[in-house]
């Protein structure tokens, strides 16, 4: 009668052994998989899509940033230079003035300067802006949509994981060639 | 000398993989919830500190809703943008791919195909058809067959209303802020709406490619002059003699920027206004005062949540277009929804 094959009892020596050869083989093909992550997302920076954005508000509190990286861009060539801007001015404003009680902007990052009879244009203050969309919407719904977001690179970090792009209500985020790092809105006419 | 130490605890090689898989479940778990939390969270619109509130405007008080819905229909062409009614209470929709001809219930009755996409369309009383196409104006006969077609008048032209009365034919040019009038032959006779200080004409102000007119019993032309929020009457040598209306969101108010896009006329002569942002159509009557609602925000949801700048690159793709038929019946065309919705008085 055979005795059977014998258990193989394995040490708490053996134990470490091989753990730690399979840590160092799973450290070694994690550290591979971000080279090569890194390498593919190389030459690329984050930008919003404006035709996704839905200007929910997130752009201006989940940037890592204390003040966010996204901020409110103006394409002047579509903008119709309204005396009554709903980018700037609440929806049912007392004055068309500047008074603070008639701006849309919570920071008053948008500045308005007199053109000609009735034409007023709309600058906005990068300083200020924190990226909440709030004119974004305002002008989208009822005007031209000139005024939208995107991501300005003289202060975004880059993060491999933006923290906006996670929970973007739109998924307009995406990474595009650091070559052409903004997505900006043109007209034909 | 002391016995070596047995190992309490042995483990093999399959136990250490089931446990090492078992971790790593759970680890991804984890990840998997960080990652979703914050995305369902987002997605509750009424989180946003920073929401631009005009939904409180999107309800009508149901005493000013003088009209009720009888009947609805798509629109086969992409895209349409302007709405006009011909002899036979046909309609006439400008798409992107042409007209459409619909019967009123919305059966199909032709197309007349253009090679860019038509912006307005208007039908004489002799079933002529003249097309506005971006910067010029194509014109079919009343079997459809291609009849001609005008020079461009300008270089920014982009014409987006038609209207007809008699034999004048005008051409509302938004690119230029002016109103041509032509006769029927295609022949430049004036330009209305310009400014001219001499004329006391403050000049349209038209921030988007919305501009339509209306010709009035009353000989004057109607103008809806949107960056203005106003409804402005013309005489047809471009005298401005005077004008009704005001911005405000409130009901008898053009809301937002610059409204109101569309007009149009009822056979009692009473006005029927087409606005976007706050997409909702209304009656004036003759003298400008507000009278009623004829469908308001709460109507086109789709439409009010897209906006005004669904398409900025080529414009004309938000809000209404109204047209009435000879029983008074109004036919509104919405842009976004790409259907037309019949409109009934009650009572």
């Amino acid at each position: 009668m055979n005795p059977g094959p014998e258990k193989k009892v394995v040490t708490r020596r053996q134990f470490l052994r091989d753990g730690a050869r399979v840590t160092g083989v799973t450290g070694l093909g994690a550290l591979l998989g971000v080279l090569a992550g890194k390498s593919a997302a190389a030459g690329t920076v984050w930008q919003i899509d404006p035709q996704k954005c839905v200007r929910c508000g997130n752009c201006a509190t989940h940037c890592v940033l204390e003040q966010s990286a996204v901020k409110c861009v103006h394409a002047f060539a579509i903008c119709g230079y309204c005396q009554l801007c709903t980018g700037y001015f609440e929806p049912e404003p007392n004055e068309l003035n500047t008074g603070a009680e008639n701006c849309l902007c919570p920071t008053a990052a948008i500045k308005r300067t007199y053109v000609e009879d009735p034409y007023y244009e709309y600058e906005i203050d990068e300083r200020l802006c924190i990226g909440c969309a709030k004119c974004v919407e305002g002008c989208n719904r009822f005007g031209n949509g000139s005024l939208f977001l995107q991501v300005r690179h003289d202060r975004c970090l880059n993060c491999n994981e933006c923290s906006i792009a996670r929970v973007c209500a739109g998924d307009a985020f995406r990474r595009v060639p650091a070559g052409h790092p903004y997505l900006l809105k043109t007209m034909s006419h | 000398m002391r016995p070596m130490k047995t190992p309490q605890y042995s483990i093999n090689r399959r136990t250490f993989i089931q446990r090492s898989a078992h971790g790593a479940g759970v680890l991804a778990f984890g990840r998997a919830a960080l990652d979703f939390s914050p995305r369902a969270y987002s997605a509750d619109r009424a989180a946003n500190p920073f929401a631009y509130e005009v939904e409180y405007l999107a309800k009508t008080d149901p005493a000013l809703l003088k009209y009720e819905e009888v009947r609805r229909f798509a629109v086969p062409g992409p895209e349409p943008r302007r709405i006009d009614i011909g002899p036979g209470d046909r309609l006439y929709v400008a798409t992107e791919k042409g007209v459409n001809i619909l019967d009123a219930k919305g059966g199909p009755v032709g197309d007349l195909p253009t090679s860019e996409p038509a912006r307005c369309v208007g039908v004489a009383p002799d079933g002529m058809v003249y097309v506005g196409l971006r910067d010029h104006i194509e014109v079919f006969d009343s079997r459809f067959a291609p009849a001609g077609a005008w020079q461009s008048p300008a270089r920014k032209t982009w014409l987006t209303g038609l209207a007809l009365k008699g034999s004048d034919l005008f051409a509302a040019d938004s690119g230029n802020r002016v109103v041509l009038r032509y006769d029927r032959s295609g022949k430049l006779n004036g330009r209305i709406g310009e400014k001219n200080h001499d004329r006391n004409v403050p000049g349209l102000v038209v921030p988007s490619p919305y501009l339509d007119i209306v010709p009035a019993p009353d000989g004057l032309i109607r103008v809806a002059d949107p960056g203005r929020h106003r409804v402005e009457a013309y005489t047809l040598d471009g005298d401005l003699e005077f004008s009704w209306g005001k911005p405000s969101n409130a009901i008898d108010g053009f809301c937002g920027c610059c409204n109101p896009i569309g007009l149009t006329i009822l056979p009692d002569g009473k006005f029927v206004t087409c606005e976007k942002g706050l997409p909702r159509v209304k009656v004036y009557q003759a003298d400008g005062t507000f009278e009623s609602v004829v469908a308001g925000t709460e109507s086109f949801p789709e439409n009010a949540r897209r906006g005004s700048a669904r398409n900025p690159s080529d414009g004309m793709m938000g809000g209404l277009d109204a047209a009435v038929d000879s029983q008074g019946m109004i036919y509104i065309l919405d842009l976004v929804a790409r259907d037309v919705r019949v409109m009934r008085r009650k009572g």
